[in-house]
């Protein structure tokens, strides 16, 4: 397996507090692999092991077993900023993405290194600022006319939308997304939404996307898993997804969980 | 009065290193790092027993300089060793204990590298007498403020043109946001060292200054650097303002002018120099409550 390209989850177990009273089983041997270009969406409940998932193959802790190849590597055991010179990421809290007290041009400009060695050169060349003043002003966040202004200064949406520029900047093997529109408001997030379908498309990014949003998972992505009790318990691709409804899920996610649904309110969401 | 005010400025600018220091660790790296009350000792002892031992004053004051740069390379890899893993950048916990450890440990070191507790630099030639022989003059009063001056704004500039490097603005994103900066594949903890390298190596500077200027260097002299610094970084800020990285380097090197002047005229005004400590200690929370105080004035 480890001799394609994309990613592969083999076996992957990630358990938190082990041989406490407080053991937590977050993510149970998963198998998943992943084709270059895929675009999946990940959904599911509170403590599902979606959000342990990705930051499992985003290197945040070491996995208790199994193993992560990326590429055709073996990734299991690389730190976190290793790994991430191949894979970019857009966390939930639109502030996690951005240095605040850094203006817009020096964030775009250490996310334009990402995979390359530092030294003593400018760290805001000339030719860079009007690079990204073009691909600024895609974005159509107005951001473009704002390259020595302070991140702090930004609204939510437009870090958010910084964010996503500076994680796929640099044409990442990897896109992880985590549920990187739940913390902005739904005309913002959808703005922040179309974006992102947009540049995974142009740039034929193989992404993986967390999200609690059913409707969000149908809609976007060639392909939806969900999961439930850090295992996978839907896996559907291509048409079966594309004739996918939110009723389905429901009714999928009722049948493997054996919950009420009631009891899961934010599935609804 | 003309004595106070060229003394206040010559002590400001002898220490504006340190204060430049202190900011790259509590502002820039968002480290506040105790190791400077020993880094600054260490750079006048090693450039004190090097001047004895008849070595250049020059480089009698490089050697001091590397010395505070290991010290605070020393303080960085302590430190990845005490947080072990943890990666959240706000848990100050190892960050202090590690300055502390080296803090302490200086204290023992310097005294071993100087063989007891002062040495007396009196008619040694200091970088002072170097440079006033240049220009035929003595580098005392109103010349010594131009030479510091000079030296200040030189290495100023070369603070600031750092800062805003390839390496000079990750340093700024590990103080500001250390997981983004991971996600963009850099390896913070050896940015973090390396920060903590310079900013100690700017702070042993002013000590092996101060050390050639006041002609001797003290195990004890070291006390308090911590907190001298917080004072000459806040007062900048606050009179001075923050606007960009490159002001806000002049606003803390006019916050340690302004820090000796206060020392300056407490002394004329009679206070012990003993209560010195307790008056500056007072001064920082004074600085550091002002900006609170003018939200809530204006609140009213």
């Amino acid at each position: 397996m480890s001799d394609t390209g994309g990613l592969s989850l083999q076996g992957l177990t990630k358990v938190f507090f082990p041989r406490t009273v407080n053991e937590v089983i977050a993510v149970n041997h998963i198998d998943l692999r992943v084709e270059p270009g895929d675009f999946i969406t990940v959904i599911g409940s509170n403590g599902s092991g979606k959000s342990t998932l990705l930051n499992s193959i985003a290197g945040n802790f070491p996995v208790t077993s199994g193993s992560i190849f990326l590429d055709g590597r073996d990734i299991t055991t690389l730190p976190e900023h290793v790994r991430a010179r191949s894979i970019g990421r857009v966390f939930q809290d639109p502030r996690a993405g951005t240095a605040p007290s850094m203006s817009i041009q020096e964030n775009m400009a250490m996310a334009y290194m990402r995979g390359h060695r530092r030294g003593l050169r400018a760290g805001v060349p000339a030719r860079l600022k009007r690079e990204m003043a073009q691909q600024l002003a895609a974005l159509g966040m107005g951001l473009e006319t704002r390259l020595t202004a302070h991140v702090n200064k930004l609204s939510g949406g437009q870090r958010q939308a910084m964010s996503l520029f500076m994680a796929t900047v640099s044409g990442p093997r990897l896109l992880l997304l985590d549920e990187h529109t739940a913390a902005l408001d739904p005309k913002v997030a959808a703005i922040i939404m179309a974006l992102t379908g947009k540049i995974v498309q142009e740039r034929g990014l193989t992404t993986l996307m967390v999200t609690h949003n059913m409707e969000l998972a149908l809609q976007w992505g060639g392909r939806l898993i969900m999961m439930h009790s850090g295992k996978i318990i839907l896996d559907v691709a291509g048409a079966q997804k594309e004739s996918l409804t939110v009723a389905d899920l429901i009714d999928k996610f009722h049948q493997c969980s054996g919950e009420r649904l009631t009891s899961d309110k934010l599935l609804l969401e | 009065m003309e004595t106070v005010i060229t003394s206040a400025l010559g002590q400001g600018l002898l220490y504006c290193f340190m204060i430049l220091g202190v900011f790259m660790t509590f502002r820039v790296l968002d480290f506040p790092d105790l190791t400077v009350d020993g880094s600054l000792p260490l750079g006048a002892a090693v450039t004190a027993v090097a001047i004895t031992n008849g070595y250049s004053p020059w480089l009698a004051t490089i050697a001091g300089v590397v010395a505070g740069i290991l010290a605070g390379l020393i303080t960085g890899s302590l430190h990845l060793l005490l947080k072990s893993g943890d990666t959240s950048s706000t848990n100050y916990g190892p960050k202090l204990l590690a300055g502390i450890l080296v803090m302490t440990a200086l204290y023992t070191l310097n005294l071993r590298i100087m063989g007891r507790s002062n040495i007396p630099l009196l008619g040694k030639t200091t970088v002072f007498d170097e440079m006033g022989h240049w220009f035929s003059v003595n580098v005392t009063g109103w010349w010594l403020v131009l030479t510091l001056a000079v030296l200040m704004v030189i290495l100023k500039y070369a603070l600031d043109w750092f800062l805003h490097t390839e390496i000079g603005l990750a340093m700024q994103a590990t103080g500001d946001n250390e997981q983004m900066l991971r996600s963009l594949g850099v390896n913070t903890n050896i940015v973090r060292v390396m920060g903590l390298g310079i900013a100690n190596g700017f702070v042993a500077l002013s000590g092996s200054l101060v050390a050639q200027y006041q002609g001797f260097a003290d195990v004890g002299m070291g006390i308090g650097t911590i907190v001298a610094g917080l004072a000459g970084v806040i007062i900048g800020e606050v009179l001075f303002g923050t606007r960009s990285i490159s002001w806000v380097l002049f606003s803390v090197v006019g916050g340690s002018i302004v820090y000796r002047l206060l020392i300056a005229v407490s002394l004329r005004i009679g206070i012990a120099p003993t209560d010195l400590k307790l008056l500056t200690a007072a001064l920082v929370v004074v600085a550091l409550s002002i900006p609170t105080v003018r939200r809530k004035v204006i609140r009213i």
